[in-house]
């Protein structure tokens, strides 16, 4: 089961919702970024690299800053609701083959 | 294998098919049975309590799923029930009965394993139209960002 990273996975953590949020004012760097949550910087690390993996930001080196600039164009992908459902239905999917083999393997 | 993995859309009907490798009554089970439910259904990072749950035609799977800080109360009623190879419910909702649909699950025994078809059947293909193009409406990144979880939000509504 091939397991990728996509916008769907990203936009459902709320803590990524934010970082998007935030990086669709300003382009900021992840010490920026982790000042504004509760979580490790670390944290907030793997949160961005998440994203920067499915494409929503990139991350831009300027002098020894590395910035997170968001790409929105990617949410176009999560216009349209049929392939919300596809997408929703196809990750079930993945879910219950999991989880057959889970319980088969017992 | 892929080719048994499939999606199409076609007039008011989205067909899924996918290919289980387990016997045809396990998935039944799984599909049946609020503590397998519970193991595999719904979005990441969301759990699901059963209220109550009656597998036979006219009755109802009264559950709610929890997820994104809050609970969401969802009922399905089952419509056909056939041991271990169809079983079709209604989704109903809120929102005008326009948008209610209903979900067929049909269990195959093929090679050894199960193929799944689930088909949602909606009301009219302008309905399926119109739920695309309220979603489209919604341009530029801003007012995505900000009507976004409200999208997310319907298609956890929906399932």
């Amino acid at each position: 089961m091939a397991q990728t990273r996509d916008i769907f996975q990203a936009i459902a953590d709320p803590t990524r919702r934010q970082i998007i949020g935030m990086l669709a004012q300003q382009s900021l760097n992840v010490n920026a970024i982790a000042k504004e949550f509760d979580i490790t910087r670390q944290a907030v690390s793997l949160h961005v690299q998440f994203l920067n993996d499915c494409g929503l930001i990139i991350i831009r080196q300027q002098g020894r800053e590395r910035y997170c600039v968001a790409q929105l164009e990617k949410l176009n992908e999560v216009t349209n609701w049929v392939d919300q459902y596809r997408k929703h239905w196809d990750t079930q999917f993945d879910s219950l083959e999991h989880y057959l083999a889970n319980i088969q393997n017992k | 294998m892929t080719t048994y993995n499939s999606f199409k859309l076609e007039d008011n009907t989205i067909t899924h098919t996918r290919l289980l490798d387990a016997p045809r009554e396990l998935v039944w089970e799984v599909w049946t049975n609020p503590e397998h439910l519970k193991a595999w259904w719904g979005p990441n990072g969301f759990s699901i309590t059963t209220n109550s749950m009656t597998v036979e035609p006219g009755q109802f799977w009264d559950f709610v799923m929890h997820g994104m800080g809050r609970d969401w109360d969802n009922k399905i009623e089952y419509v056909e029930v056939q041991k271990p190879s169809l079983l079709s419910y209604k989704h109903t909702g809120e929102r005008s009965e326009d948008y209610n649909f209903t979900v067929t699950v049909l269990l195959e025994e093929v090679e050894g394993k199960t193929l799944l078809t689930m088909k949602s059947v909606f009301k009219s293909r302008a309905i399926i139209d119109e739920l695309n193009e309220k979603v489209n409406a919604i341009e530029g990144g801003k007012q995505t960002l900000n009507r976004m979880e409200e999208y997310v939000q319907l298609m956890v509504d929906k399932h």
